[in-house]
């Protein structure tokens, strides 16, 4: 079977400790959960001379303040998933990899994931037989047939709802702490993505409690119904007031390195969420969306699901508003 | 940067309840600790990389991925294996048949008790949810979930789920009328062995001394290989000795006539992943380093990828043949051959359907990984463990290629982890630890990484079929005629039959007037196809089931009816000369009919949703055994013994569809000895008479019928035995399950045992055997004893589609089977097949593709990237088993392992037909497909 090179395991118990031990060692790595990291180490993705354990040291938990929710980078998804104080975050969790990955993976991994591609996260033996590509020992991208720019994609299904939400991630380096918004921290290069310093640690997600009447939801395109990582993943955050739109925010995940918000969506505040706006957004949507092939799945289609996903959440989410106004 | 050296930690474990202290290297998971530090082998390895779940064990009550967790990061933490559950779990799954080769089912059983334990009454989507994460390729979920129900009823009922257990279930319970044990739901001899992780599967075995082997796979698809330089390999510490192919010259393959593939490459290599060198050393770490150290000096060729590359000749995959003859093209076998006036059946037809197809190759995909282990003895003998479902076989070719005789080698298989015709054959592998062990002079094992799984593939080969069909206005099908090329990959395997069966299997049950086929399957540069369940005519199937569906609409006919009015009888022959002796076609048809509400329903469901029909028949057994001779193609003797017990020797492999519990049961009924008094000893060369394998659904009829036969001297001489021990005529005495009696004195009755005692002191030791011998089957033409068997299984399918035209999306809902297998010797296992069967093809038709890129390599060879269905999308599965004995068959039984997968792909697409109005002709069935599809019917 696929084998790990050795390394050393160095266990932190505080997260001063953790930052110390790891900038100790150059080309050292964290592992909270390892879901993402030992699959990556087996197929020789990366060799480091030390791990550390940061299981112990991680903040966990979720701890609801009047005006934000601070949930704790140590957090298990499945901890994540049966919380009820962000619901759209809780189905994100939810919906990630199968139950075991969601018993061991944490929140902080799942934010910090690395990019994923088809020609990518594959064996030594099969990138060897590929010619390598841009993000691990080549020179080309075999998704975009270039040299320059890697897409692999940012594949958390967790992300995409916390952008809308405009969650900050309090970082732990060797100078302290600092709180950086989400929004800036993804670049649009597959070889490095994280706007982070090396050795900078994710200790907390602070979460700005929404303003009342916001809704949200995360749709995932896959083929199974468990295990994959997201073909496309659609995170919908909506506030209407008054019959209106006073509040709309969409991210589009899974589709290149930098999950982003959707542009342009502020044109539909004040308007109603009727069926004919609820088409232009799912356009605008599929305008502004243009999945990479580093991810399964026809890229056509894929883009198509974007306009498809947009206007089923849509649909769906002011349905159960029109419902709750009525029931109230 | 230098690797860092290689440091072991020590480790103190919380595990069942035990600590365990351990030193084990810092970078090793705890699945690697559990297995092989530990010994506690019941956790399972399958997918590398946290893919599958068979890694699964409960950290402080959680289900977690064993392969994927640090061992270190589980230090303080409540580890909970397979082998510390007992209870309500593991019997319910056994009780269930919940497990057939048991290689998912300990992380399965991890999954299920964390479910329980937090939710003591789920439902059956809650079910489905906790065990999402857990692949299993055998049983299509349906038993497994039934399992979790019962456990949790048996919970409820007890009220205290730790104390709570089910009863040891009986291994017999209400057989057929006028059976002591047939019929019955009888429990697996080896489920709870398997349950409780005791039974060991071959990388489980771990010998004094054993050094661990890795083989160096190409990376070109075509290469002349110009240098292997090993030198390096060599001196690397810890490496015992390193392999290339020009040690192993000889030729092999499973077909006798068309031995083109050697142990590793040696002048050139044929696809990416054939291999090339291999290395063993004293730890599989090692092992890896010195194979990255050999160098291979290649010159690239041209490579041929597809079939119009095949056959136009781009490059010759094999320049030569096994003899030296140079070859000029890469046609591996052509086959055409026509029956009855097709001609004229087109003429004279009212409507016609001319069409093609395309089959999409897959994989078998077995959570076992592949793994052999060799080991010479002091005697310079040989023994070699494998997971093979061929060990006869094996045996042959490793003597042929080792130039070792067949008495001094042994094979030995271990429980098998699935196989579905992925290890029918033999593989790289087998020879290397054989010819790696001899060199190092110490035992040697190989496990297969999944990648390497992909590429021994062995699968369901594309064909791109052009079919015509036709029939008269009464809806009968006039002539057949099909144009069939079949892409090989690399080296032949089964190829010569693989092409005789994609046109010689399709002629039934559905009788048609006339038919012609040509089929020719060609060399190609990819992993080799070979057979998985439904070997070669799952594919045809799907393109004539479609037609015939097709031409049902344009003559205006339901296409159940048509089907109904084409359907074969017993005792009828095929037009090409096959004869049926049973087949209940009819009723299986009536059966999914009336279960699915085709009636009322087909043709008449709101758009997007819909229902499709199909049916097939298959081989119980080939008419002829792989290499022509006159020996039985199945041997069984039994031992019977003062104790009360009964052994059953037999080579059959059981691979999980239940081989040994069948020979159980079979000696049971005809001794009265119980299956828990009798032992079976099986697929051991040393020990065990020859069984060819257990391939083309052979093992229920040929292997049953050897059994039926020994049992049956077994017992005439207890019944000679007794009577003269109460003086009274043989016809007197009576069989009964435990005990014999006196038919004609009711106070009179003996335990079995005391019978086996009289009777030994009556005639001396107790052995007898019995044999299958083939009788003559097939039509008589060159090629017509291809595709004979001596009886054939029918299976109808109803399947249920919900076709989301926004995205593409097929959901199959429900699938309804009727499955025709003669006497179900035990209805559970027969279920079990079918559901397993189902899953299998439903998961071809809409997810499963062995896909190559431009340079030949494979797309995805993993198990993320390759889609095996969850528990969350199979279908609901209802099966049905029509018993329409059959004459020759043990009790009139058949095949039920391969048959029900063929329908359901058709059945599927014909739904969709039923559903959205369009005909899809190629596996997968895609989201992307179904819209550009629908876009074609709708334009917008």
């Amino acid at each position: 079977m696929l084998r790990m090179t050795p390394f050393e395991l160095v266990s932190a118990r505080s997260l001063d400790e953790a930052v110390d031990l790891h900038s100790a060692v150059p080309g050292a790595l964290y592992v909270a959960g390892g879901t993402d990291l030992l699959p990556n180490i087996k197929q020789g993705l990366f060799s480091p001379p030390r791990v550390v354990n940061i299981a112990g040291a991680l903040p966990a938990g979720i701890r609801e303040e009047s005006d934000q929710i601070v949930i704790g980078a140590g957090t298990r998804l499945s901890q994540l998933a049966r919380s009820a104080a962000l619901p759209a975050l809780a189905a994100a969790a939810g919906l990630v990899a199968g139950p075991q990955i969601r018993n061991m993976g944490t929140i902080g991994g799942n934010i910090l994931l690395d990019t994923r591609c088809l020609f990518y996260n594959q064996t030594a033996h099969w990138r060897a037989s590929l010619g390598h590509c841009l993000k691990a020992e080549g020179s080309w991208c075999h998704v975009v047939g270039g040299p320059k720019t890697c897409v692999a994609a940012q594949s958390s299904d967790t992300v995409p709802v916390l952008l809308t939400l405009d969650a900050r991630i309090r970082l732990r380096g060797s100078g302290g702490d600092r709180l950086l918004p989400l929004r800036e921290l993804y670049a649009f290069n597959g070889m490095k993505h994280l706007k982070i310093e090396p050795g900078e640690l994710l200790t907390e997600v602070v979460v700005p409690r929404p303003a009342a009447g916001t809704v949200g939801s995360y749709s995932k395109l896959r083929t199974r119904d468990a295990i994959d990582f997201p073909q496309l993943g659609l995170a919908v955050s909506l506030r209407q007031e008054d019959g209106a739109i006073a509040a709309l925010d969409i991210v589009v995940g899974a589709i290149n390195p930098q999950p982003k918000l959707v542009p342009g969506l502020h044109a539909f505040v004040g308007r109603a969420l009727d069926t004919l706006v609820i088409e232009e957004i799912a356009e605008l949507v599929f305008q502004r969306s243009r999945p990479q092939g580093s991810v399964a799945g026809d890229v056509a289609w894929r883009r198509q699901m974007a306009r498809v996903y947009t206007r089923r959440a849509l649909h769906q989410m002011g349905g159960l508003r029109d419902s709750e106004e009525a029931a109230a | 940067m230098n690797e860092p050296a290689r440091r072991s930690i020590p480790l103190t474990l919380s595990i069942n309840g035990d600590e365990a202290e351990v030193l084990a290297p810092a970078h090793w998971t705890l699945l690697e600790v559990l297995r092989y530090k530990l010994r506690l082998t019941g956790t399972k390895q399958g997918c590398d990389k946290g893919d599958c779940g068979a890694c699964t064990v409960l950290m402080d009550g959680q289900p977690v991925l064993s392969c994927c967790t640090l061992a270190g990061l589980a230090e303080g933490r409540a580890i909970t294996t397979i082998e510390g559950i007992t209870g309500a779990l593991p019997r319910a799954f056994d009780v269930c048949g919940a497990l057939q080769c048991g290689f998912c089912q300990p992380g399965m059983v991890c999954s299920a008790k964390a479910l329980l334990d937090e939710n003591p009454q789920p439902t059956t989507p809650e079910i489905k949810a906790a065990l999402s994460g857990n692949l299993c390729r055998c049983t299509g979920y349906t038993k497994i979930i039934e399992a979790v129900h019962l456990a949790a009823r048996d919970l409820d009922g007890k009220g205290d789920r730790r104390t709570a257990s089910i009863p040891m279930p009986a291994l017999t319970s209400a057989p057929a009328d006028g059976f002591l044990v047939l019929g019955g739901r009888g429990r697996k001899a080896d489920a709870l062995r398997k349950l409780s992780g005791a039974e060991p599967y071959t990388d489980d075995i771990a010998l004094p001394r054993m050094a661990h082997g890795r083989i160096l796979r190409s990376v070109h698809a075509h290469a002349r290989i110009r240098s292997v330089d090993t030198s390096a390999a060599e001196a690397l510490p810890g490496v015992y000795a390193v392999l290339v192919g020009a040690e192993l010259p000889t030729p092999y393959c499973v077909i006798p006539w068309t031995p083109d593939e050697t142990a590793l490459a040696i002048d050139k290599v044929r696809y990416v992943g054939d291999g090339v060198a291999a290395v063993a050393a004293v730890d599989e770490e090692t092992a890896i380093r010195a194979m990255d150290l050999i160098r291979v000096d290649y010159e690239v060729l041209p490579a041929v990828l597809t079939l119009d590359e095949a056959e136009g000749n781009k490059a010759l995959v094999h320049e030569a043949d096994w003899k030296g003859r140079p070859r000029k093209d890469n046609l591996c076998k052509e086959v055409e051959l026509s029956f009855g006036d097709v001609d004229g059946g087109f003429a004279n037809a009212a409507a016609e359907v001319n069409e093609a197809w395309f089959y999409e190759g897959n994989t078998h995909a077995p959570i076992e990984p592949h793994c052999a282990i060799g080991d010479w003895g002091r005697d310079g003998g040989l023994t070699v463990w494998s997971s093979t479902q061929v060990p006869h076989y094996l045996h042959r070719e490793l003597a042929k290629v080792l130039g070792t005789p067949q008495s001094k080698i042994r094979v030995i298989q271990p429980a098998l982890g699935g196989a579905f015709g992925g290890k029918s054959e033999p593989f790289d592998l087998e020879f290397c630890v054989a010819a790696l062990a001899k060199k190092a002079g110490r035992p040697v094992k190989i496990l297969y990484t999944r990648e390497e799984v992909f590429y021994a593939h062995r699968g369901r080969h594309p064909m791109e079929m052009v079919m015509r069909v036709a029939g008269d206005a009464d809806g009968r099908i006039t002539a057949v005629d099909s144009r069939i090329r079949i892409d090989g990959g690399a080296y032949h395997s089964f190829g010569m039959i693989t092409t005789y069966y994609a046109g010689q299997l399709l002629t039934g049950p559905v009788q048609m007037a006339a038919y012609r086929f040509k089929a020719a399957r060609f060399y190609t540069n990819k992993p080799t196809c070979g057979p998985k369940r439904g070997h070669g005519s799952v594919q045809p199937r799907f393109a004539f089931e479609c037609a015939i569906d097709e031409l049902a609409h344009k003559l205006g006919l339901d296409p159940m009816e048509l089907r109904r009015r084409n359907a074969m009888s017993s005792g009828e022959r095929t037009v090409n000369g096959q004869l049926l002796p049973s087949t209940g076609l009819a009723a299986c048809l009536d059966s999914v009919s009336a279960a699915s509400g085709w009636a009322e329903r087909w043709n008449k469901l709101p758009r997007g949703r819909g229902l499709g029909v199909a049916c097939s028949m298959y081989i119980s057994g080939t008419a002829y055994p792989i290499y022509p001779n006159q020996m039985p193609q199945s041997g069984v003797q039994l031992r019977g013994d003062r104790s009360g017990k009964i052994t059953i020797f037999c080579g059959a492999s059981d691979i999980g569809q239940g081989s040994d519990a069948m020979l159980t049961w079979i000696v049971s009924e005809e001794t009265g000895v119980p299956p828990d008094d009798i032992v079976v000893v099986s697929h051991d060369t040393d020990l065990t008479p020859v069984d060819l394998g257990s391939y083309s659904s052979r093992v229920t009829y040929m292997c049953g019928l050897a059994a039926q036969e020994a049992g049956r001297a077994l017992r005439q001489r207890m019944i000679e035995g007794l009577a003269a021990h109460w003086k009274v005529p043989a016809e007197q005495v009576g069989v009964g399950l435990g005990t014999w009696y006196d038919k004609g004195d009711p106070n009179r009755s003996l335990p079995v045992q005391q019978v086996l005692q009289i009777a030994e002191a009556h005639s001396g030791t107790l052995g007898t055997t019995g044999g299958y011998r083939t009788r003559e089957v097939g039509g008589e033409y060159r090629g017509g004893s291809i595709g004979a068997s001596p009886a054939y299984s029918t299976t109808a399918h109803v399947a249920e589609v919900v076709v989301d035209e926004e995205t593409g999306v097929v959901r199959v809902e429900k699938v309804w089977v009727a499955h025709d297998c003669g006497r179900a010797l035990n209805p559970t296992l027969v279920e079990g097949q079918v559901e397993g069967s189902v899953y299998m093809g439903f998961a071809e038709a809409l997810m499963e593709a062995q896909l190559f890129d431009e340079r030949g390599l494979h797309t995805g060879p993993n198990l993320l990237d390759y889609k095996i269905p969850t528990a969350m999308e199979t279908p609901e599965i209802f099966t049905k088993i029509i018993e329409t004995l059959d004459p020759g068959g043990p009790y009139g039984a058949k095949e039920a392992g391969e048959g029900p997968l063929h329908p359901i792909i058709p059945a599927i697409a014909n739904a969709i037909f039923d559903a959205v109005g369009i005909r899809l002709r190629r596996i997968p069935f895609t989201p992307d497909r179904v819209r550009a599809a629908l876009a074609e019917v709708h334009p917008c």
